[in-house]
């Protein structure tokens, strides 16, 4: 008889610590074509930080919407600072003639309206504005216990009289003094 | 016209620069998106991994000719990319990743209910592998790749290789206890 005690098996053992599962993903495929998007995105990353580096050294970054035309741009320093000179000449020029043409120190026109004064209209009945002031601080004091008012006696419960019997007092008080009234009109 | 000799000198380095990254690419791709499959378990996101490792190599090209293993060199960028965006992408249901899983596993030759006990199983392997602490996660997911030695795993994380096989071993422990708890609940 085999008395060696159950010994489990490598798969048995990566299945116990379930590193069968972590096995398996491991050994997934890559996708296709996964170099060729990488080497895509190295190249368009590459072509980019170039234009970068162009930029920064001086030269024309493609793409530009504003450009020297090329006769102006490939040696030419002098010319651009005339460009630079003649752009600041003519704002400068454009400025003076217009500080020329206003003409200083004359008196303004201004026409003084004489105040009319409508008959019938309101006035102000020399009021006069007062600003709103701000409440001052205020002390708190303890109030002082009120004495008891004297309690009221008590007044006996009068019943009401019903409503019905109060209305038809009413009518026969209306009715009395109309109904004289009516045989002396006849008479 | 003349060209100076020194932009020739760098056009020409820039060049065999392009040149090496574009093998690195071919080489070690694949390798790349594995690693970061497992742990982000999202095609798509691995994809983006993968691609942003190799950007930031094309940013530090010039360092390339210092660099002495490339593999493992390169494994390491796409380490730390992967775990700073696992970090960051945490409020991503856990469903999305077994479905994604589910999708992109082998299933030829199993049938329906074969399929539907295998994603169960990977799927409760997954949630006790999340539940480990980061230290033994680590290395137990990097241990899985058979093209990874202890000592490349430990360069990768930068520990020693003891520390590499001692979190290994608690993280085993740990997930024979985890899974048995979860057997038991069954």
């Amino acid at each position: 008889m085999n008395s060696t005690p159950h010994q489990p098996s490598a798969p048995d053992a990566d299945a116990r610590f379930g590193e069968d599962t972590l096995r398996l993903i491991a050994r997934l495929p890559a996708p296709p074509g996964l170099e060729d998007r990488v080497h895509a995105a190295l190249r368009s990353a590459s072509n980019r930080s170039l234009q970068r580096q162009d930029f920064v050294d001086g030269a024309r970054p493609q793409g530009r919407v504003l450009a020297w035309p090329k006769p102006i741009s490939r040696k030419s320093d002098w010319m651009r600072a005339a460009a630079a000179a003649v752009i600041v000449f003519v704002v400068a020029g454009g400025g003076w003639g217009v500080y020329t043409h206003v003409q200083h120190g004359l008196p303004t026109k201004v026409i003084a309206m004489p105040r009319v004064f409508q008959p019938g209209g309101f006035s102000g009945a020399g009021a006069m504005r007062t600003p709103q002031t701000l409440p001052g601080p205020t002390v708190n004091l303890p109030a002082k216990p009120l004495p008891a008012a004297p309690k009221a006696a008590k007044k006996p419960a009068t019943r009401p009289a019903p409503a019905r019997a109060q209305s038809a007092q009413t009518v026969s008080a209306t009715t009395h003094t109309a109904e004289p009234a009516e045989p002396a009109a006849a008479k | 016209m003349e060209i100076p000799e020194s932009a020739v000198n760098e056009e020409s380095r820039r060049r065999a620069e392009d040149a090496a990254l574009a093998a690195l690419v071919d080489q070690y791709a694949g390798t790349l998106y594995r690693v970061a499959f497992s742990v982000l378990r999202n095609a798509a996101d691995a994809e983006d991994a993968v691609q942003e490792a190799f950007l930031r190599v094309l940013r530090h090209r010039d360092t390339l000719s210092e660099v002495r293993n490339h593999r493992i060199w390169l494994i390491r960028i796409v380490w730390n990319i992967v775990l700073d965006r696992k970090r960051r992408a945490k409020t991503r249901p856990e469903t999305d990743d077994v479905d994604e899983l589910a999708r992109v596993l082998p299933s030829a030759g199993l049938s329906a209910e074969e399929l539907a006990a295998a994603r169960q199983h990977h799927c409760h392997v997954l949630a006790c592998v999340d539940r480990l602490p980061a230290k033994e996660r680590q290395v137990l997911l990097l241990s899985a790749f058979e093209e990874l030695s202890s000592v490349e795993i430990a360069s990768v994380l930068d520990i020693t290789e003891s520390s590499v096989r001692s979190r290994l071993f608690r993280a085993r422990n740990l997930m024979a206890n985890l899974l048995d708890h979860e057997r038991s609940l069954r």
